[in-house]
């Protein structure tokens, strides 16, 4: 064995991807700050080359800040088809190297080759090997951290960071992970942070250095145990190939602020065909129902509903979304013109296998409407997404037919 | 308006009035309570257009009138008076309630605003509070409480002159209890009542000695009154068909068996305690025995054994533990029958009926049959 047999943990995260995609398709934006973003006024930010993060811009921020920032901006429009083809051809390379592949979101997994090594070579060469496949394949760059747990892998990957390799030894790993700033552990967000540094601890080494049984005073049992864990370097969660989802969903950001109930319905009932349609397909039902809504004040609620039995229909999902809007709307007093909507979405939550509820005594309504949703599915199979939908999503004249992001931005996942 | 009423009879009537109005009303004006002074003392009544309550009380009467005002606020100052005669006064949209040394001030509601409460006129049948009670507690828990087939989350009645057979479903089991009563003029008829109602009003029935049940014969307005003592509760039906679910059971079944329900339920109630989410356990019925066992609990297994009286050579079923327990607590006897009902197709299995029995060997009764669809068990 190696030296680094102790390593064996592979983080693999593709760099910027959705807008290196798109610079396959548009070469002549190679080198620009270009960013993805929905041709919308109110899009956010998908990604952004390296070039436009050198000038301040990030994800998830307002398109039209991220101009004021840079004008000379490239903006390109998303396609999300493409991204996923280029996320099963990732998925298909790192396969080829071991079976343990952990996908944890559109452009990074966890790869575990501590049994591949005798095969092909220490994890530092695999990891090499990937980049070098990853990038003659897709034309894509990709960075990847090797260590002994997940999060560490995970920070080497983050540390080296555009088209980098680094390789966290078993004995190197204090070293490394002290001197980074608290945030970057895994279960550190805002609240956490500011109850943190009110304590003067900055970095991950000032945690270390506090008393376990302060740390869980300030954080609680779970919360305070784990980041003293994480903190000595220790992590216990192994790569469990094949996650799988929790929730479907989709959400939108509206173009202009919407003041109809009517309206938000319609988009709630295409976010409902859609997102019935990729449970159906993935073969899970949701046991619970969620609505999520913000408003033009940028207040955002969430409201669910768990199901008597567990259902993928886009038709109960649907009725319960609006039930919840209606619902909702009502108990809080709020009348649709005073507080228009900037963002309306829906997901099914507590996915379990299709087929693994109650077993009904006899077909009725919901039966023909699921052989209905059945030949819709297979509808769009063979004429493409939306071949068949409801009549109040379809528009006259012809038109390019109501989506759930015609007058909006699609989130990202 | 001023009126003097004994303080727990205040309480009680109140209390009453707001159990059945649903806890946020669209309209604010529906949360109310009327007070209304009548011949012989007062009425305290509510309405939300679904159910209406009205309870008539002893009072003295100083001054007639009717007021209406917030239900809960009225209900829990009243729960919380000293113990002693309450006065209660309206002046200029005021309304006062004095008891000992307590004395509150509520806004009255507008009276103009406030809907009529319906009266209920047509053809009507007793039966008794108890036997009342008892079934609907036997049929309820089956009612769906899924809005996404209404028709479902009823209490069907099927009324004859002297039976009333009560039906519920929420398309994984169905629960029948049939019940005597009596009535002169009604020969056949079928009504829906929304089972939360049906519930809540056989509860706080249940110490009367009758109950007049009376469904009004104005097509365009349909609905149900039920009486007792000094209270009236009015339902809106619920609109649509029931599912024909007499149909699922067959005449005759050829294969049973016969457990103590005591010992299943605690049986079902241990293994419940490990299976997943999905709550469903495998039964195995085999010669003299019941076994139980929980399928993918994945952190702990579990396997009971119950005897039984059975009349196959072997039944493999997977069901679902609460709703076995649910049956299973309403059978009310100390033996359950579990029927075998043949499977219509391959990929799913019969359904079982539970009834109720005796002793291990007397004859199952059919007052209550509750029929339960098992899962396929994928082995």
């Amino acid at each position: 064995m190696t030296n680094t047999s102790a390593t064996g943990i592979l983080h693999v995260d593709m760099d910027a991807f959705f807008a290196h995609v798109e610079l396959l398709a548009h070469p002549q934006f190679r080198g620009l700050p270009a960013v993805v973003s929905p041709r919308s006024t109110r899009g956010i930010v998908l990604s952004a080359t390296y070039e436009a993060r050198a000038l301040g811009v990030r994800s998830a921020m307002s398109t039209a800040q991220a101009l004021r920032l840079v004008p000379n901006l490239v903006v390109m429009p998303p396609h999300r088809e493409l991204y996923t083809k280029y996320s099963a051809e990732m998925m298909r390379i790192f396969r080829d190297f071991t079976p343990i592949v952990e996908q944890i979101s559109i452009d990074e997994a966890f790869l575990d080759v501590r049994g591949a090594q005798r095969l092909l070579g220490s994890p530092e060469r695999i990891a090499s090997e990937i980049r070098r496949r990853m990038f003659d394949e897709t034309g894509l760059t990709c960075s990847v951290g090797v260590a002994s747990t997940k999060f560490v892998a995970k920070l080497a990957s983050d540390a080296s960071k555009p088209n980098g390799l680094l390789v966290v030894e078993p004995d190197r790993v204090l070293e490394f992970l002290h001197p980074l700033p608290i945030r970057a552990l895994w279960g550190v967000g805002p609240q956490t942070a500011k109850i943190l540094e009110r304590r003067g601890l900055h970095t991950v080494g000032d945690i270390a250095n506090s008393p376990e049984k302060s740390l869980i005073a300030a954080l609680g049992e779970s919360v305070g145990r784990h980041l003293y864990e994480l903190s000595w370097g220790r992590d216990s969660r192994s790569v469990v190939a094949e996650r799988r989802e929790k929730s479907i969903g989709r959400e939108i950001t509206f173009d202009r602020d919407i003041v109809s109930r009517d309206e938000l319905c319609r988009t709630l009932l295409a976010q409902s065909e859609r997102v019935g349609g990729q449970m159906r397909a993935a073969g899970v039902e949701a046991r619970t129902i969620a609505l999520k809504i913000t408003f033009a004040d940028r207040m955002s609620f969430s409201r669910s509903r768990t199901l008597d039995f567990p259902s993928a229909s886009s038709r109960d999902m649907y009725q319960t979304a609006t039930e919840l809007l209606d619902v909702f709307l009502t108990e809080e007093h709020i009348e649709l013109d005073r507080r228009p909507v900037r963002l309306i979405g829906v997901r099914g939550e507590s996915l379990v296998p299709a087929g693994a509820g109650d077993t009904p005594l006899w077909g009725d309504l919901n039966d023909t409407w699921r052989e209905i949703e059945k030949a819709q599915d297979a509808a769009a199979t063979k004429y493409g997404r939306g071949a068949v939908r409801p009549a109040s999503l379809l528009t006259r004249d012809g038109e390019k037919p109501i989506d759930e992001s015609a007058h909006g931005a699609a989130r990202p996942e | 308006m001023k009126i003097q009423v004994d303080r727990d009879v205040l309480a009680e009537a109140v209390s009453f009035a707001v159990r059945l109005l649903p806890a946020k009303s669209t309209l604010p004006i529906l949360g109310g309570v009327l007070i209304e002074t009548g011949q012989d003392g007062i009425s305290i009544s509510s309405f939300d257009y679904e159910v209406s309550t009205t309870t008539t009380l002893a009072a003295t009467v100083e001054e007639p009138g009717k007021v209406v005002v917030i239900g809960r606020l009225l209900a829990d100052i009243a729960s919380r008076l000293p113990n002693a005669p309450v006065v209660i006064t309206e002046r200029d949209n005021r309304v006062s309630i004095t008891c000992g040394s307590s004395e509150f001030t509520l806004l009255s509601m507008s009276i103009d605003e406030y809907p009529t409460i319906p009266t209920v006129t047509g053809k009507s049948g007793v039966v008794k509070a108890a036997d009342f009670a008892d079934a609907v507690s036997q049929v309820a828990m089956a009612a769906s409480r899924d809005d996404v087939m209404p028709v479902i989350t009823g209490i069907l009645f099927e009324v004859s002159d002297k039976h009333i057979n009560l039906v519920a479903t929420d398309r994984f089991r169905v629960a029948i209890r049939e019940i005597e009563w009596d009535s002169d003029s009604i020969s056949e008829m079928t009504s829906l009542v929304p089972a939360r109602t049906v519930s809540e009003l056989s509860k706080t029935f249940a110490n009367a000695g009758t109950i007049t049940i009376s469904f009004s014969d104005v097509s365009d307005r349909e609905i149900i009154a039920f009486s007792a003592d000094n209270k009236t509760v009015t339902s809106h039906l619920l609109k649509g068909t029931f599912p024909p679910v007499k149909k699922l059971f067959p005449d005759a079944v050829p294969h049973h068996a016969v457990v103590n329900t005591a010992e299943l339920i605690e049986a079902t109630r241990r293994v419940k305690l490990v299976v997943d989410r999905e709550g469903f356990m495998k039964c195995t019925f085999s010669q003299n025995v019941l076994t139980l066992e929980s399928v993918s609990g994945e952190q702990a297994q579990a396997h009971e054994e119950v005897d039984a009286i059975v009349s196959l050579d072997e039944a493999v079923l997977s069901l679902k533990t609460d709703f076995l327990l649910d049956g299973l607590a309403a059978v009310h006897s100390e033996f359950t029958r579990i029927s075998f009902i043949a499977g219509e197709t391959a990929t799913k299995p019969g359904p079982i009926l539970l009834t109720s029995q005796t002793s291990k060997e007397s004859a199952s009764s059919e007052a209550f049959r509750y029929l339960l669809q098992p899962k396929l068990l994928l082995r």
